[in-house]
Protein backbone atom coordinates (compact mmCIF):
# COMPACT_ATOMS: atom_id res chain seq x y z
CA UNK A 1 0.00 0.00 0.00
CA UNK A 2 1.42 3.41 -0.95
CA UNK A 3 1.86 6.06 1.74
CA UNK A 4 -1.12 8.23 0.82
CA UNK A 5 -3.69 5.39 0.81
CA UNK A 6 -6.66 5.84 0.41
CA UNK A 7 -5.76 8.82 -1.79
CA UNK A 8 -4.87 7.75 -5.33
CA UNK A 9 -1.21 7.49 -6.29
CA UNK A 10 -1.04 10.18 -8.98
CA UNK A 11 2.29 8.81 -10.20
CA UNK A 12 1.10 5.29 -11.02
CA UNK A 13 1.52 5.20 -14.82
CA UNK A 14 -1.67 3.39 -15.86
CA UNK A 15 -3.99 5.94 -14.20
CA UNK A 16 -1.75 9.03 -13.99
CA UNK A 17 -3.55 10.83 -16.83
CA UNK A 18 -6.95 10.51 -15.16
CA UNK A 19 -5.72 12.62 -12.25
CA UNK A 20 -3.60 14.95 -14.38
CA UNK A 21 -6.70 15.61 -16.50
CA UNK A 22 -8.85 16.18 -13.44
CA UNK A 23 -6.40 18.81 -12.21
CA UNK A 24 -6.89 20.62 -15.56
CA UNK A 25 -10.67 20.21 -15.44
CA UNK A 26 -10.87 17.49 -18.08
CA UNK A 27 -12.36 14.02 -17.77
CA UNK A 28 -9.90 11.69 -19.46
CA UNK A 29 -10.44 8.04 -20.36
CA UNK A 30 -8.71 5.67 -22.76
CA UNK A 31 -9.77 4.80 -26.30
CA UNK A 32 -8.76 1.74 -28.29
CA UNK A 33 -6.27 2.57 -31.04
CA UNK A 34 -7.70 -0.12 -33.27
CA UNK A 35 -11.51 0.10 -33.04
CA UNK A 36 -11.95 3.45 -31.24
CA UNK A 37 -14.11 1.97 -28.47
CA UNK A 38 -13.62 3.46 -25.05
CA UNK A 39 -11.61 1.17 -22.77
CA UNK A 40 -11.78 1.09 -19.00
CA UNK A 41 -9.76 0.30 -16.87
CA UNK A 42 -6.81 1.88 -18.68
CA UNK A 43 -4.29 -0.66 -19.88
CA UNK A 44 -6.73 -3.54 -19.96
CA UNK A 45 -7.61 -5.21 -23.27
CA UNK A 46 -10.38 -3.62 -25.34
CA UNK A 47 -13.58 -5.51 -24.67
CA UNK A 48 -14.78 -4.91 -28.23
CA UNK A 49 -11.77 -6.07 -30.23
CA UNK A 50 -9.23 -7.33 -27.70
CA UNK A 51 -6.50 -4.88 -28.74
CA UNK A 52 -4.24 -3.60 -26.00
CA UNK A 53 -2.97 -0.23 -27.34
CA UNK A 54 -4.88 2.84 -26.29
CA UNK A 55 -4.72 6.62 -26.23
CA UNK A 56 -6.19 9.07 -23.74
CA UNK A 57 -9.13 11.17 -24.88
CA UNK A 58 -11.31 13.81 -23.24
CA UNK A 59 -15.00 13.01 -22.80
CA UNK A 60 -17.96 15.23 -22.02
CA UNK A 61 -18.23 14.45 -18.32
CA UNK A 62 -21.91 13.59 -18.70
CA UNK A 63 -23.35 10.25 -17.72
CA UNK A 64 -26.02 8.39 -15.81
CA UNK A 65 -26.06 6.70 -12.42
CA UNK A 66 -25.78 2.99 -13.17
CA UNK A 67 -25.71 1.86 -9.55
CA UNK A 68 -24.66 2.99 -6.10
CA UNK A 69 -24.60 2.28 -2.41
CA UNK A 70 -24.91 4.64 0.50
CA UNK A 71 -22.01 3.61 2.72
CA UNK A 72 -22.78 4.09 6.40
CA UNK A 73 -20.02 1.99 7.96
CA UNK A 74 -16.42 3.24 7.53
CA UNK A 75 -14.58 0.14 6.36
CA UNK A 76 -11.69 2.46 5.52
CA UNK A 77 -10.98 4.45 8.71
CA UNK A 78 -10.26 7.66 6.77
CA UNK A 79 -13.86 7.65 5.55
CA UNK A 80 -15.24 7.86 9.10
CA UNK A 81 -15.75 11.63 8.90
CA UNK A 82 -17.73 11.53 5.65
CA UNK A 83 -20.17 8.65 6.19
CA UNK A 84 -22.86 8.34 5.05
CA UNK A 85 -21.76 8.91 1.45
CA UNK A 86 -22.92 7.62 -1.93
CA UNK A 87 -20.40 5.69 -3.98
CA UNK A 88 -21.39 4.25 -7.29
CA UNK A 89 -20.88 3.69 -10.98
CA UNK A 90 -21.39 6.38 -13.59
CA UNK A 91 -22.15 5.13 -17.11
CA UNK A 92 -20.54 7.54 -19.57
CA UNK A 93 -22.71 9.24 -22.18
CA UNK A 94 -20.20 8.35 -24.91
CA UNK A 95 -20.38 4.61 -24.09
CA UNK A 96 -22.50 3.44 -21.15
CA UNK A 97 -20.51 0.20 -20.99
CA UNK A 98 -17.75 2.29 -19.45
CA UNK A 99 -18.59 2.80 -15.80
CA UNK A 100 -16.48 5.16 -13.73
CA UNK A 101 -16.34 4.52 -10.03
CA UNK A 102 -17.02 7.81 -8.27
CA UNK A 103 -18.86 9.49 -5.45
CA UNK A 104 -22.17 11.24 -6.03
CA UNK A 105 -22.19 14.66 -4.37
CA UNK A 106 -24.64 17.53 -3.93
CA UNK A 107 -27.55 15.10 -3.93
CA UNK A 108 -29.68 14.09 -0.96
CA UNK A 109 -29.49 10.33 -0.40
CA UNK A 110 -33.26 10.03 -0.83
CA UNK A 111 -33.04 11.61 -4.28
CA UNK A 112 -30.61 9.08 -5.74
CA UNK A 113 -32.23 6.97 -8.44
CA UNK A 114 -31.10 4.61 -11.14
CA UNK A 115 -30.18 6.15 -14.48
CA UNK A 116 -30.39 9.74 -13.17
CA UNK A 117 -28.34 12.22 -15.20
CA UNK A 118 -25.01 13.23 -13.74
CA UNK A 119 -22.26 15.71 -14.56
CA UNK A 120 -18.63 15.56 -13.55
CA UNK A 121 -17.28 17.99 -10.97
CA UNK A 122 -13.57 18.11 -10.24
CA UNK A 123 -12.91 18.50 -6.56
CA UNK A 124 -9.98 18.03 -4.20
CA UNK A 125 -10.13 14.81 -2.22
CA UNK A 126 -8.68 15.03 1.30
CA UNK A 127 -8.79 12.78 4.30
CA UNK A 128 -8.51 13.62 7.98
CA UNK A 129 -5.08 12.85 9.33
CA UNK A 130 -3.55 12.49 5.88
CA UNK A 131 -1.37 15.14 4.29
CA UNK A 132 -2.07 16.28 0.75
CA UNK A 133 -5.00 16.27 -1.60
CA UNK A 134 -5.75 15.02 -5.09
CA UNK A 135 -8.26 16.53 -7.50
CA UNK A 136 -10.59 13.75 -8.64
CA UNK A 137 -13.69 13.48 -10.81
CA UNK A 138 -16.81 13.38 -8.65
CA UNK A 139 -20.37 13.59 -10.03
CA UNK A 140 -23.37 15.73 -9.18
CA UNK A 141 -26.95 15.70 -10.50
CA UNK A 142 -27.68 17.44 -13.76
CA UNK A 143 -28.23 18.80 -16.26
CA UNK A 144 -32.00 18.48 -15.94
CA UNK B 1 1.50 -14.43 -3.33
CA UNK B 2 4.69 -14.75 -5.35
CA UNK B 3 3.36 -16.60 -8.37
CA UNK B 4 2.27 -14.62 -11.41
CA UNK B 5 -1.36 -14.69 -12.44
CA UNK B 6 -1.79 -17.11 -15.30
CA UNK B 7 -4.88 -16.63 -17.37
CA UNK B 8 -6.55 -19.30 -19.49
CA UNK B 9 -5.04 -19.48 -22.95
CA UNK B 10 -6.78 -18.24 -26.04
CA UNK B 11 -9.08 -15.72 -24.45
CA UNK B 12 -9.04 -12.05 -23.73
CA UNK B 13 -8.14 -12.19 -20.10
CA UNK B 14 -9.78 -9.04 -18.82
CA UNK B 15 -7.96 -6.57 -16.63
CA UNK B 16 -4.57 -8.01 -15.84
CA UNK B 17 -2.25 -5.68 -14.00
CA UNK B 18 0.72 -7.69 -15.14
CA UNK B 19 4.00 -6.61 -13.82
CA UNK B 20 2.77 -3.46 -12.18
CA UNK B 21 0.41 -4.64 -9.48
CA UNK B 22 0.72 -7.29 -6.85
CA UNK B 23 -1.94 -9.35 -8.52
CA UNK B 24 -4.27 -11.37 -6.32
CA UNK B 25 -3.09 -14.80 -7.39
CA UNK B 26 -5.73 -16.66 -5.51
CA UNK B 27 -8.50 -14.89 -7.38
CA UNK B 28 -7.51 -16.34 -10.73
CA UNK B 29 -8.39 -19.90 -11.53
CA UNK B 30 -5.74 -21.78 -13.40
CA UNK B 31 -6.79 -25.21 -14.53
CA UNK B 32 -3.50 -25.48 -16.38
CA UNK B 33 -2.63 -28.36 -18.59
CA UNK B 34 -5.59 -30.41 -17.51
CA UNK B 35 -7.99 -28.39 -19.61
CA UNK B 36 -8.55 -26.54 -22.81
CA UNK B 37 -10.40 -23.26 -22.74
CA UNK B 38 -12.63 -22.15 -25.56
CA UNK B 39 -15.02 -19.30 -26.08
CA UNK B 40 -18.64 -20.43 -26.24
CA UNK B 41 -20.82 -19.58 -29.22
CA UNK B 42 -22.99 -17.20 -27.20
CA UNK B 43 -22.83 -13.62 -28.43
CA UNK B 44 -25.41 -12.29 -26.00
CA UNK B 45 -23.31 -13.32 -23.02
CA UNK B 46 -19.88 -12.34 -24.24
CA UNK B 47 -18.77 -11.04 -20.86
CA UNK B 48 -17.62 -14.51 -19.90
CA UNK B 49 -17.18 -18.07 -21.01
CA UNK B 50 -17.17 -21.66 -19.83
CA UNK B 51 -13.99 -23.65 -19.43
CA UNK B 52 -14.15 -26.73 -21.62
CA UNK B 53 -13.66 -29.53 -19.10
CA UNK B 54 -13.29 -33.16 -20.03
CA UNK B 55 -16.18 -35.38 -18.91
CA UNK B 56 -15.40 -37.03 -15.58
CA UNK B 57 -18.95 -38.00 -14.65
CA UNK B 58 -19.21 -41.02 -12.39
CA UNK B 59 -15.49 -41.67 -12.24
CA UNK B 60 -14.70 -40.70 -8.65
CA UNK B 61 -16.46 -40.37 -5.32
CA UNK B 62 -16.03 -38.28 -2.20
CA UNK B 63 -15.39 -40.96 0.41
CA UNK B 64 -14.34 -38.96 3.47
CA UNK B 65 -15.28 -35.58 4.88
CA UNK B 66 -14.03 -33.63 7.86
CA UNK B 67 -14.91 -30.22 9.24
CA UNK B 68 -12.56 -28.40 11.59
CA UNK B 69 -14.40 -26.75 14.47
CA UNK B 70 -15.70 -23.41 13.14
CA UNK B 71 -15.30 -20.44 15.46
CA UNK B 72 -14.75 -16.76 15.98
CA UNK B 73 -11.17 -15.74 16.83
CA UNK B 74 -9.63 -18.84 18.38
CA UNK B 75 -5.87 -18.33 18.33
CA UNK B 76 -5.44 -21.34 16.05
CA UNK B 77 -3.21 -21.39 12.98
CA UNK B 78 -4.40 -22.43 9.54
CA UNK B 79 -2.14 -25.49 9.76
CA UNK B 80 -3.75 -26.57 13.03
CA UNK B 81 -7.20 -26.06 11.54
CA UNK B 82 -6.39 -27.93 8.33
CA UNK B 83 -4.78 -30.71 10.35
CA UNK B 84 -7.93 -31.25 12.36
CA UNK B 85 -10.09 -31.25 9.23
CA UNK B 86 -7.74 -33.64 7.44
CA UNK B 87 -7.59 -36.06 10.39
CA UNK B 88 -11.36 -36.17 10.50
CA UNK B 89 -11.76 -36.60 6.73
CA UNK B 90 -9.22 -39.43 6.57
CA UNK B 91 -10.76 -41.21 9.57
CA UNK B 92 -14.24 -40.73 8.13
CA UNK B 93 -13.09 -42.57 5.00
CA UNK B 94 -11.65 -45.40 7.10
CA UNK B 95 -8.16 -44.64 5.84
CA UNK B 96 -4.86 -43.61 7.41
CA UNK B 97 -2.67 -40.65 6.53
CA UNK B 98 -0.24 -43.07 4.82
CA UNK B 99 -3.04 -44.06 2.39
CA UNK B 100 -3.38 -40.47 1.15
CA UNK B 101 -1.13 -40.09 -1.87
CA UNK B 102 -2.60 -36.94 -3.38
CA UNK B 103 -2.97 -33.48 -1.87
CA UNK B 104 -4.77 -30.41 -3.19
CA UNK B 105 -4.65 -26.89 -1.77
CA UNK B 106 -4.48 -23.29 -2.92
CA UNK B 107 -1.34 -21.17 -2.55
CA UNK B 108 -3.66 -18.47 -1.19
CA UNK B 109 -1.87 -16.51 1.54
CA UNK B 110 0.92 -19.11 1.67
CA UNK B 111 -0.33 -20.81 4.79
CA UNK B 112 -2.34 -23.73 3.48
CA UNK B 113 -1.66 -27.44 4.02
CA UNK B 114 1.00 -28.26 1.42
CA UNK B 115 3.02 -31.48 1.36
CA UNK B 116 5.47 -30.39 4.05
CA UNK B 117 2.65 -29.26 6.35
CA UNK B 118 0.84 -32.55 5.73
CA UNK B 119 3.91 -34.59 6.63
CA UNK B 120 4.69 -32.38 9.62
CA UNK B 121 1.17 -32.90 10.93
CA UNK B 122 0.94 -36.64 10.38
CA UNK B 123 4.60 -37.63 10.84
CA UNK B 124 4.72 -39.17 7.37
CA UNK B 125 7.24 -38.85 4.56
CA UNK B 126 5.79 -40.73 1.58
CA UNK B 127 5.50 -39.34 -1.94
CA UNK B 128 2.46 -37.14 -2.56
CA UNK B 129 1.00 -36.05 -5.88
CA UNK B 130 0.13 -32.40 -5.25
CA UNK B 131 -1.92 -29.74 -6.97
CA UNK B 132 -2.29 -26.05 -6.10
CA UNK B 133 -5.66 -25.93 -7.83
CA UNK B 134 -7.58 -27.11 -4.79
CA UNK B 135 -8.81 -25.44 -1.62
CA UNK B 136 -12.01 -23.46 -1.05
CA UNK B 137 -14.03 -20.88 -3.00
CA UNK B 138 -14.38 -21.82 -6.66
CA UNK B 139 -11.77 -24.56 -6.22
CA UNK B 140 -13.84 -26.41 -3.62
CA UNK B 141 -16.08 -27.22 -6.58
CA UNK B 142 -13.51 -27.64 -9.33
CA UNK B 143 -10.87 -29.67 -7.44
CA UNK B 144 -12.72 -32.96 -8.11
CA UNK B 145 -12.12 -32.46 -11.83
CA UNK B 146 -8.36 -32.41 -11.54
CA UNK B 147 -8.48 -35.14 -8.89
CA UNK B 148 -10.47 -37.34 -11.28
CA UNK B 149 -7.82 -36.93 -13.98
CA UNK B 150 -5.03 -37.73 -11.50
CA UNK B 151 -6.86 -40.78 -10.13
CA UNK B 152 -7.73 -42.04 -13.60
CA UNK B 153 -4.14 -41.76 -14.79
CA UNK B 154 -2.80 -43.52 -11.72
CA UNK B 155 -0.97 -40.50 -10.33
CA UNK B 156 -2.86 -40.86 -7.05
CA UNK B 157 -5.35 -43.23 -5.43
CA UNK B 158 -6.67 -41.15 -2.55
CA UNK B 159 -6.67 -37.37 -3.01
CA UNK B 160 -7.23 -35.05 -0.06
CA UNK B 161 -8.44 -31.48 -0.66
CA UNK B 162 -8.21 -29.07 2.27
CA UNK B 163 -8.83 -25.40 2.98
CA UNK B 164 -8.53 -23.44 6.22
CA UNK B 165 -8.63 -19.82 7.35
CA UNK B 166 -7.82 -18.03 10.59
CA UNK B 167 -9.08 -14.64 9.47
CA UNK B 168 -10.99 -14.04 12.71
CA UNK B 169 -7.78 -14.55 14.68
CA UNK B 170 -5.76 -12.46 12.22
CA UNK B 171 -8.22 -9.58 11.98
CA UNK B 172 -6.63 -7.39 14.70
CA UNK B 173 -3.32 -7.49 12.81
CA UNK B 174 -5.09 -6.48 9.56
CA UNK B 175 -3.44 -9.32 7.69
CA UNK B 176 -5.25 -11.81 5.55
CA UNK B 177 -8.96 -11.37 5.18
CA UNK B 178 -10.97 -10.60 2.09
CA UNK B 179 -10.38 -6.85 2.05
CA UNK B 180 -6.60 -7.18 2.42
CA UNK B 181 -6.23 -9.08 -0.84
CA UNK B 182 -8.20 -6.49 -2.79
CA UNK B 183 -6.55 -3.46 -1.13
CA UNK B 184 -3.22 -4.53 -2.63
CA UNK B 185 -4.54 -4.32 -6.20
CA UNK B 186 -3.26 -1.09 -7.75
CA UNK B 187 -6.25 -0.56 -10.05
CA UNK B 188 -8.49 -0.76 -7.02
CA UNK B 189 -6.19 1.54 -5.03
CA UNK B 190 -6.41 4.21 -7.70
CA UNK B 191 -9.81 3.83 -9.37
CA UNK B 192 -12.04 2.42 -6.62
CA UNK B 193 -10.72 2.93 -3.08
CA UNK B 194 -10.39 6.76 -3.22
CA UNK B 195 -14.12 6.95 -3.98
CA UNK B 196 -15.08 4.66 -1.11
CA UNK B 197 -15.94 1.81 -3.50
CA UNK B 198 -14.34 -0.72 -1.20
CA UNK B 199 -14.34 -3.39 0.18
CA UNK B 200 -16.49 -6.27 -1.01
CA UNK B 201 -19.72 -5.32 0.82
CA UNK B 202 -19.72 -2.07 -1.17
CA UNK B 203 -19.23 -3.78 -4.53
CA UNK B 204 -22.04 -6.21 -3.88
CA UNK B 205 -24.32 -3.55 -2.41
CA UNK B 206 -23.98 -1.79 -5.78
CA UNK B 207 -24.85 -5.03 -7.54
CA UNK B 208 -27.87 -5.48 -5.28
CA UNK B 209 -29.03 -1.92 -5.96
CA UNK B 210 -28.93 -2.54 -9.70
CA UNK B 211 -30.62 -5.95 -9.35
CA UNK B 212 -33.41 -4.24 -7.42
CA UNK B 213 -33.75 -1.65 -10.17
CA UNK B 214 -33.74 -4.11 -13.06
CA UNK B 215 -35.86 -6.86 -11.55
CA UNK B 216 -37.80 -5.40 -8.64
CA UNK B 217 -35.92 -7.41 -6.02
CA UNK B 218 -36.72 -6.28 -2.46
CA UNK B 219 -35.06 -6.18 0.94
CA UNK B 220 -37.64 -8.69 2.20
CA UNK B 221 -36.46 -11.13 -0.46
CA UNK B 222 -32.80 -10.69 0.45
CA UNK B 223 -33.83 -11.12 4.07
CA UNK B 224 -35.51 -14.44 3.30
CA UNK B 225 -32.09 -15.81 2.35
CA UNK B 226 -30.47 -14.60 5.57
CA UNK B 227 -33.34 -16.00 7.65
CA UNK B 228 -33.20 -19.44 6.00
CA UNK B 229 -29.45 -19.66 6.55
CA UNK B 230 -29.76 -18.59 10.17
CA UNK B 231 -32.47 -21.18 10.80
CA UNK B 232 -30.17 -23.87 9.44
CA UNK B 233 -27.26 -22.66 11.60
CA UNK B 234 -29.53 -22.96 14.61
CA UNK B 235 -30.05 -26.62 13.73
CA UNK B 236 -26.31 -27.20 13.23
CA UNK B 237 -24.26 -27.73 16.40
CA UNK B 238 -21.05 -25.72 16.29
CA UNK B 239 -22.24 -23.19 13.73
CA UNK B 240 -20.92 -19.77 14.71
CA UNK B 241 -24.42 -18.24 14.80
CA UNK B 242 -25.99 -21.25 16.54
CA UNK B 243 -28.24 -19.98 19.31
CA UNK B 244 -28.86 -16.63 17.65
CA UNK B 245 -32.21 -16.84 15.89
CA UNK B 246 -33.11 -14.29 13.23
CA UNK B 247 -36.60 -13.42 12.03
CA UNK B 248 -37.46 -11.45 8.92
CA UNK B 249 -38.82 -8.71 11.18
CA UNK B 250 -35.51 -8.52 13.05
CA UNK B 251 -33.66 -8.44 9.76
CA UNK B 252 -35.73 -5.56 8.41
CA UNK B 253 -35.42 -3.63 11.68
CA UNK B 254 -31.62 -3.88 11.74
CA UNK B 255 -29.57 -0.90 10.53
CA UNK B 256 -28.25 -0.52 7.00
CA UNK B 257 -24.46 -0.59 6.67
CA UNK B 258 -24.14 -0.15 2.88
CA UNK B 259 -27.58 0.25 1.29
CA UNK B 260 -29.34 -2.06 0.65
CA UNK B 261 -27.20 -4.29 2.87
CA UNK B 262 -27.54 -4.90 6.54
CA UNK B 263 -24.97 -6.77 8.58
CA UNK B 264 -27.01 -9.94 8.11
CA UNK B 265 -26.60 -9.74 4.32
CA UNK B 266 -22.85 -10.17 4.76
CA UNK B 267 -20.82 -13.24 5.63
CA UNK B 268 -19.03 -13.76 8.92
CA UNK B 269 -15.28 -13.53 9.46
CA UNK B 270 -14.26 -16.87 10.97
CA UNK B 271 -11.62 -19.42 11.82
CA UNK B 272 -12.26 -22.85 10.37
CA UNK B 273 -11.92 -25.15 7.44
CA UNK B 274 -12.75 -28.53 6.06
CA UNK B 275 -11.33 -31.35 3.99
CA UNK B 276 -12.54 -34.15 1.77
CA UNK B 277 -11.04 -37.33 0.35
CA UNK B 278 -11.65 -38.50 -3.22
CA UNK B 279 -10.97 -41.84 -4.88
CA UNK B 280 -12.17 -43.96 -7.78
CA UNK B 281 -15.70 -45.27 -7.76
CA UNK B 282 -14.31 -48.82 -7.67
CA UNK B 283 -12.24 -48.22 -4.53
CA UNK B 284 -15.11 -46.28 -2.97
CA UNK B 285 -17.19 -49.46 -2.94
CA UNK B 286 -14.70 -51.06 -0.52
CA UNK B 287 -14.80 -48.14 1.94
CA UNK B 288 -16.96 -47.41 4.93
CA UNK B 289 -19.29 -44.67 3.78
CA UNK B 290 -22.27 -44.58 1.43
CA UNK B 291 -21.06 -43.67 -2.03
CA UNK B 292 -21.36 -40.02 -3.06
CA UNK B 293 -20.23 -39.82 -6.68
CA UNK B 294 -18.98 -36.79 -8.60
CA UNK B 295 -21.49 -36.50 -11.44
CA UNK B 296 -20.40 -33.22 -12.99
CA UNK B 297 -17.90 -30.37 -12.69
CA UNK B 298 -17.93 -27.07 -14.55
CA UNK B 299 -16.18 -23.72 -14.43
CA UNK B 300 -17.36 -20.34 -15.71
CA UNK B 301 -15.21 -17.24 -16.14
CA UNK B 302 -15.85 -13.47 -16.20
CA UNK B 303 -13.54 -11.50 -18.50
CA UNK B 304 -13.65 -8.52 -16.16
CA UNK B 305 -11.83 -10.46 -13.45
CA UNK B 306 -11.93 -8.87 -10.02
CA UNK B 307 -13.12 -5.53 -11.45
CA UNK B 308 -16.83 -5.95 -10.87
CA UNK B 309 -17.48 -2.34 -11.91
CA UNK B 310 -16.82 -3.31 -15.53
CA UNK B 311 -18.57 -6.70 -15.62
CA UNK B 312 -20.65 -6.78 -18.79
CA UNK B 313 -23.73 -8.20 -17.08
CA UNK B 314 -23.44 -6.48 -13.73
CA UNK B 315 -26.21 -8.46 -12.04
CA UNK B 316 -25.06 -11.95 -12.98
CA UNK B 317 -22.40 -14.46 -12.00
CA UNK B 318 -20.26 -16.78 -14.13
CA UNK B 319 -22.57 -19.56 -12.97
CA UNK B 320 -24.35 -18.70 -16.22
CA UNK B 321 -21.40 -20.33 -17.97
CA UNK B 322 -20.48 -23.03 -15.43
CA UNK B 323 -23.84 -24.56 -14.58
CA UNK B 324 -25.23 -25.55 -18.01
CA UNK B 325 -22.07 -27.49 -18.88
CA UNK B 326 -22.07 -29.18 -15.49
CA UNK B 327 -25.69 -30.21 -15.51
CA UNK B 328 -25.22 -31.61 -19.01
CA UNK B 329 -22.14 -33.58 -17.89
CA UNK B 330 -24.08 -34.92 -14.92
CA UNK B 331 -27.19 -35.69 -16.93
CA UNK B 332 -29.43 -33.81 -14.51
CA UNK B 333 -31.72 -30.79 -14.66
CA UNK B 334 -32.14 -28.14 -11.99
CA UNK B 335 -35.45 -29.80 -11.10
CA UNK B 336 -33.57 -32.96 -10.13
CA UNK B 337 -31.53 -31.18 -7.45
CA UNK B 338 -32.58 -32.06 -3.90
CA UNK B 339 -30.18 -29.79 -2.02
CA UNK B 340 -28.07 -26.80 -3.05
CA UNK B 341 -25.17 -25.00 -1.38
CA UNK B 342 -23.64 -21.87 -2.91
CA UNK B 343 -20.68 -19.75 -1.91
CA UNK B 344 -22.52 -16.94 -0.20
CA UNK B 345 -20.45 -13.91 0.74
CA UNK B 346 -23.63 -11.80 0.45
CA UNK B 347 -27.32 -12.55 0.11
CA UNK B 348 -27.36 -11.13 -3.41
CA UNK B 349 -24.64 -13.58 -4.50
CA UNK B 350 -26.86 -16.47 -3.38
CA UNK B 351 -29.79 -15.01 -5.24
CA UNK B 352 -27.86 -14.42 -8.47
CA UNK B 353 -26.31 -17.90 -8.47
CA UNK B 354 -29.73 -19.49 -7.93
CA UNK B 355 -30.95 -17.60 -11.00
CA UNK B 356 -27.82 -18.21 -13.05
CA UNK B 357 -27.87 -21.97 -12.36
CA UNK B 358 -31.38 -22.11 -13.77
CA UNK B 359 -33.42 -22.82 -10.64
CA UNK B 360 -35.67 -19.94 -11.72
CA UNK B 361 -35.74 -17.45 -14.58
CA UNK B 362 -33.17 -14.63 -14.53
CA UNK B 363 -34.64 -11.81 -12.51
CA UNK B 364 -37.18 -14.00 -10.71
CA UNK B 365 -34.72 -14.88 -7.95
CA UNK B 366 -36.24 -12.49 -5.43
CA UNK B 367 -39.73 -13.87 -5.79
CA UNK B 368 -38.35 -17.42 -5.91
CA UNK B 369 -36.41 -17.25 -2.62
CA UNK B 370 -39.11 -15.47 -0.64
CA UNK B 371 -41.02 -17.37 2.01
CA UNK B 372 -39.71 -20.81 2.94
CA UNK B 373 -38.33 -21.92 -0.45
CA UNK B 374 -34.75 -22.26 0.80
CA UNK B 375 -35.57 -24.01 4.08
CA UNK B 376 -34.41 -27.61 4.51
CA UNK B 377 -37.94 -28.85 5.10
CA UNK B 378 -39.70 -26.83 2.40
CA UNK B 379 -39.70 -29.53 -0.25
CA UNK B 380 -38.63 -26.79 -2.68
CA UNK B 381 -34.94 -25.85 -2.90
CA UNK B 382 -33.19 -26.58 0.42
CA UNK B 383 -30.22 -24.23 0.45
CA UNK B 384 -27.07 -23.88 2.57
CA UNK B 385 -28.51 -26.31 5.06
CA UNK B 386 -25.59 -25.83 7.49
CA UNK B 387 -26.08 -22.06 7.55
CA UNK B 388 -23.60 -21.08 4.85
CA UNK B 389 -21.03 -18.33 5.19
CA UNK B 390 -23.69 -15.99 6.52
CA UNK B 391 -24.41 -18.08 9.62
CA UNK B 392 -22.31 -21.29 9.82
CA UNK B 393 -18.78 -19.93 9.27
CA UNK B 394 -16.82 -18.05 6.64
CA UNK B 395 -14.61 -20.93 5.58
CA UNK B 396 -14.92 -20.04 1.92
CA UNK B 397 -17.11 -22.80 0.60
CA UNK B 398 -15.19 -25.93 1.61
CA UNK B 399 -17.75 -26.67 4.35
CA UNK B 400 -20.52 -26.30 1.79
CA UNK B 401 -19.13 -29.34 -0.02
CA UNK B 402 -18.82 -31.44 3.14
CA UNK B 403 -22.41 -30.47 4.00
CA UNK B 404 -23.69 -31.61 0.61
CA UNK B 405 -21.94 -34.95 1.12
CA UNK B 406 -23.52 -35.29 4.57
CA UNK B 407 -26.93 -34.57 3.05
CA UNK B 408 -26.46 -37.26 0.41
CA UNK B 409 -25.41 -39.73 3.11
CA UNK B 410 -28.56 -38.86 5.08
CA UNK B 411 -26.42 -37.68 7.98
CA UNK B 412 -26.91 -33.89 8.06
CA UNK B 413 -28.23 -31.99 11.07
CA UNK B 414 -30.93 -30.26 9.01
CA UNK B 415 -31.47 -33.31 6.84
CA UNK B 416 -33.40 -33.07 3.59
CA UNK B 417 -35.51 -36.23 3.29
CA UNK B 418 -34.07 -38.75 0.81
CA UNK B 419 -31.62 -36.35 -0.81
CA UNK B 420 -30.17 -38.02 -3.91
CA UNK B 421 -28.65 -35.17 -5.92
CA UNK B 422 -26.76 -32.25 -4.37
CA UNK B 423 -25.01 -29.27 -5.95
CA UNK B 424 -22.30 -26.88 -4.81
CA UNK B 425 -21.92 -23.51 -6.52
CA UNK B 426 -18.45 -22.05 -6.04
CA UNK B 427 -17.70 -18.39 -6.66
CA UNK B 428 -14.82 -15.96 -6.58
CA UNK B 429 -16.21 -13.24 -8.84
CA UNK B 430 -13.82 -13.87 -11.73
CA UNK B 431 -14.88 -17.52 -11.73
CA UNK B 432 -17.71 -19.76 -10.67
CA UNK B 433 -17.75 -23.52 -10.40
CA UNK B 434 -20.56 -26.03 -10.30
CA UNK B 435 -20.17 -29.44 -8.68
CA UNK B 436 -22.95 -32.02 -8.97
CA UNK B 437 -22.82 -34.90 -6.50
CA UNK B 438 -25.12 -37.91 -6.42
CA UNK B 439 -25.80 -40.79 -4.08
CA UNK B 440 -24.99 -44.16 -5.63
Amino acid sequence: MHAAFPLPDVDWPPTRELFAGAARGELRVTRCNLCASLVWYPGTPCRTCGAERQEWVTVSGRGTLFSWSVVRFPWIPQFASIVPFATGLVALEEDPRVRLVSRIVDCPIESLHADMRLTVDFRPLRFDGLAGEVVVPLFRPGPK
Amino acid sequence: MSQPVRMPRGVASGPDPRGVASAPTALSLDLGRATRVVSPPMAATDWGFASDLEDVSGQIAIVGIGDADPSKASGRTTHEIAGQAAERAIADAGLTARDVDGLMYVPFSGDQMDASAFHAHFGTSHDLWTSTRGGGMVWAGSAPHEAALAIRSGQAKYVLNTFSVAWATQRPQMVGGPGHVHAEDLYKQNLEVPFGWFPQPVYFANIATRHMHEYGTTSEQLGAIAVACRRHANLTPGAVMHGKPLTLEQYLASPLIADPFRKEDCCLISDGGAAYVMTSLERARDLAQPIVAVLGVGVGNAKSGVYWSQQGDFTATPQQFAAPHTFAMAGVEPDDVDVLACYDPFTIVSLMQIEDMGFCAKGDGGRFVSGDTLHFDSGKLPYNTHGGMLSHAYVLGIAHVTEIVRQLRGAAAAQVPDAQVGVYGGYTGPQASTLVLGRR
